[in-house]
């Protein structure tokens, strides 16, 4: 091995090796020792005695119809936030991206959300739902619209929707900007000249174009819906009567509000892999359609 | 395009990362949260007590706490750190800095299921001065052996606006319907409950716990599935309650204990089911224009008022002995000491469970607490024996549900609590 090789290696050596152990140290080994957990049935109090249970911990989540009611109400949401936040990020890209005279002023608005922690976030929106919309309803007469959304089981889901869309929408605005930028003008000229219209020119070019920037937003929004908990929790705290609890929060209720440590960790393991088996398939499913020009 | 393409793969493993650790701290986050700050074991001179830590669920207390810390200091010359109060999160950071070996030298724990769960970590009071001024059947017991001193007593029913309702017309379900209505047909609302899980079933839900011969009993029988609340006429009546409360009050889904306590103080609202604590908040209105008065809730011919204690201080058992002498020192100095007495009656406010503490300067929801304490006329806090949770994780949502739908019974509600008890014990 040559001199310079080895150097090579010795620089990669003390650029990774840090990171490796920070991540070794901080999300493998409590990883590993989580999946340990998820076999015992114990309360938290290392005083107290971990009892094996095998895969007990495992059968009993498969019973408990709160956990799956939990599973349901993510995957609604998932599916309403993925559509909602995507398209409504994409319009506003296209928008700020169109040559308006306010385009810097919409980009900074539409992001700026985005700023705003989710707890605070929250207990905004808590206000706007049941205060400022109540209000509305009470003066404009449209109170089948607009009422308290948090206390009806189906429209607090919606409201966490809502809530969820416009933190993410102005990111994903970013990253589709970044893409649509990325796109050479010399394509969309000549598309114009041979006769393409607007809607030709959007699916024909621009969104094959964008496939690495739809992998990338797709990917953030399921993993983010999949894993919400602190709008989740500042909004509804996953009332009335449970029906917004999500995956996190019924692993949080688990572990913190039952004492149930090592059922929660065998939830939170089943949820791990979920997320990662639907977010990969995701990102395959995405990196195909991407194409090079 | 080519560049993007790679940013894109970047930003899918980055992300892809924060997933992983984002999990992995779900998994695990707990047992690595504990503040480095916690260990406060800098051993100081050795002539004096070292230094110890505290750590407790009152946010109301955190700033008087700290000033007793500090008139400790000047007049001991020892150090005691108060760490900043969780509040709602209390139990769970208390448990992740004790499983991380980080815990307090005294902390406080919740009588009944929360001291149950920390009961490995109590050190003996018994042979302390002040074990022997706790007052009768107050302290908190592990064996026969003293482990934990009371907050002070709290307690808690219906607290009512005394120009608007007369204690006489309130005394079972027909003639508290009857007040509801007619307060509500001079246009303001009889009787409040909030939305938070303890001021919306947790409280109310006592008393019928309460009434049974033997509450502790009845508990461990509702546990084992062998009784139902359905079955029992306490709770029957209790339903009437609720369905009376559904019937003539606002939806308290939509009621903050704020809007609640606003309400009252400002004469919208005659009465609430509250505790001596919602004092505070009705000071911050200043000269109500009324008296207020707290009674039981006439549930069952019931006239007493729930009373019982919320906290208790414990040593940490597990902390070195050095410390564990200076905790036992600070305790007594607050228990015995002028400086230390004066600031649990008039800096936290509480009415005291030591018999070598007179109560003074109470609030008059207070007073009625601490008179109904000398005169025996209390029920007791059966809620503290529920199972771990269950209010917030399982009566609430059953209690919401039964708001939210017009059209349930008192019958279906009930069997709905027993069901959801069924989930919570298991």
């Amino acid at each position: 091995m040559s001199t310079r090789k080895r150097k090579d290696k010795a620089w990669y050596a003390l650029f990774t090796m840090p990171l490796l152990l920070v991540f070794t140290t901080v999300v493998i080994i409590p990883f590993l020792i989580g999946i340990g957990y998820s076999f015992v049935r114990w309360d938290g109090i290392p005083a107290n005695p971990k009892v094996f249970v095998g895969f007990g911990n495992y059968a009993e989540l498969l019973n408990d119809d709160r956990f799956l009611t939990s599973a349901w109400h993510t995957i609604a949401f998932t599916v309403l936030a993925l559509v909602l936040v995507n398209v409504l990020g994409l319009l506003f890209s296209l928008l700020v991206t169109a040559k308006l005279r306010v385009s810097n002023v919409a980009r900074t608005m539409f992001f700026l959300p985005n700023l705003i922690g989710g707890l605070i976030l929250g207990y905004i929106w808590q206000f706007v739902f049941t205060d400022a919309f109540k209000y509305i309803g009470q003066k404009t007469g449209l109170e089948s619209v607009f009422f308290n959304w948090l206390i009806d089981p189906q429209f607090a889901l919606l409201a966490m929707v809502v809530v969820f869309t416009w933190q993410m929408a102005g990111y994903t605005m970013i990253i589709y900007i970044a893409g649509i930028q990325g796109i050479p003008d010399e394509l969309n000229e000549a598309a114009r000249v041979d006769g393409a219209n607007l809607w030709h020119r959007l699916t024909r070019i621009v969104f094959p174009l964008l496939m690495p920037s739809f992998t990338i937003c797709l990917f953030l929004t399921l993993s983010g819906a999949f894993k919400i908990f602190d709008v989740n929790l500042s909004l509804t705290k996953g009332g009335p009567n449970n029906a917004t609890e999500m995956f996190a929060m019924n692993i949080y209720n688990e572990i913190f509000g039952y004492g149930h440590y090592g059922l929660g960790q065998a939830k939170a393991i089943v949820f791990f892999v979920i997320v990662a088996a639907v977010t990969l398939t995701q990102v395959i499913i995405t990196k195909k359609r991407e194409v090079q020009y | 395009m080519k560049k993007v393409k790679k940013v894109s793969i970047l930003l899918t493993a980055t992300a892809m990362v924060g997933l992983l650790a984002a999990c992995g701290s779900s998994t695990d986050g707990n047992k690595e949260s504990g503040s480095p700050a916690a260990s406060g074991t800098s051993s100081a001179a050795p002539e004096k007590l070292k230094k110890i830590s505290l750590f407790q669920s009152k946010v109301e207390i955190a700033e008087s706490l700290e000033a007793l810390a500090k008139t400790y200091k000047k007049e001991t010359g020892n150090d005691v750190e108060v760490w900043g109060s969780a509040g709602d999160a209390y139990a769970t950071q208390l448990q992740a800095k004790l499983a991380a070996g980080e815990g307090p030298t005294i902390f406080s724990v919740a009588t009944g299921a929360e001291a149950d769960k920390f009961k490995s970590y109590y050190a003996d009071l018994s042979g302390e001065p002040f074990a022997k001024d706790i007052a009768k059947d107050m302290a908190l017991t592990d064996g026969g052996k003293v482990v934990g001193v009371p907050y002070g007593v709290e307690g808690f029913g219906l607290v009512y606006n005394k120009s608007l309702v007369d204690p006489k017309d309130v005394t079972d379900l027909a003639s508290f319907t009857k007040t509801l209505e007619k307060v509500k047909a001079d246009g303001k609302n009889g009787f409040s409950l909030s939305q938070e899980a303890y001021f919306l079933i947790g409280h109310i839900i006592n008393t019928p716990f309460a009434l049974q011969a033997d509450p502790q009993d009845f508990i461990a029988k509702l546990n084992k599935g062998e009784v139902k609340m359905a079955d029992t006429k306490e709770f029957q009546e209790f339903a009437k309650f609720m369905e009376a409360i559904k019937a003539n009050s606002p939806n308290p889904m939509e009621v903050k204990y704020d809007t609640q306590m606003g309400d009252f103080a400002t004469g919208k609202t005659a009465m609430v089911h509250q505790g001596n604590w919602s004092y505070g908040m009705l000071k911050d209105y200043g000269d109500l224009g009324f008296d207020v008065g707290m009674m039981g809730l006439p549930l069952a011919g019931n006239d007493k008022i729930a009373v019982g204690v919320a906290s208790n201080w414990v040593v940490n058992g597990k902390a070195d002995a050095d410390q564990i002498k200076a905790a036992k020192g600070f305790l007594n100095w607050m228990l015995t000491s002028d400086s230390g007495k004066n600031a649990i009656v008039n800096e936290f406010k509480f009415i005291p469970a030591m018999t070598n503490i007179e109560a003074a300067n109470l609030d008059p929801l207070s007073q009625t607490v601490y008179e109904a304490t000398k005169n025996g006329q209390t029920i007791p806090w059966a809620l503290n024996y529920f199972p771990q949770g269950i209010i917030v994780n399982d009566l609430a949502p059953a209690t919401q549900a039964f708001f939210l739908d017009k059209k349930m019974t008192g019958e279906q509600f009930l069997k709905n609590l027993d069901a959801a008890w069924a989930k919570g014990a298991k």
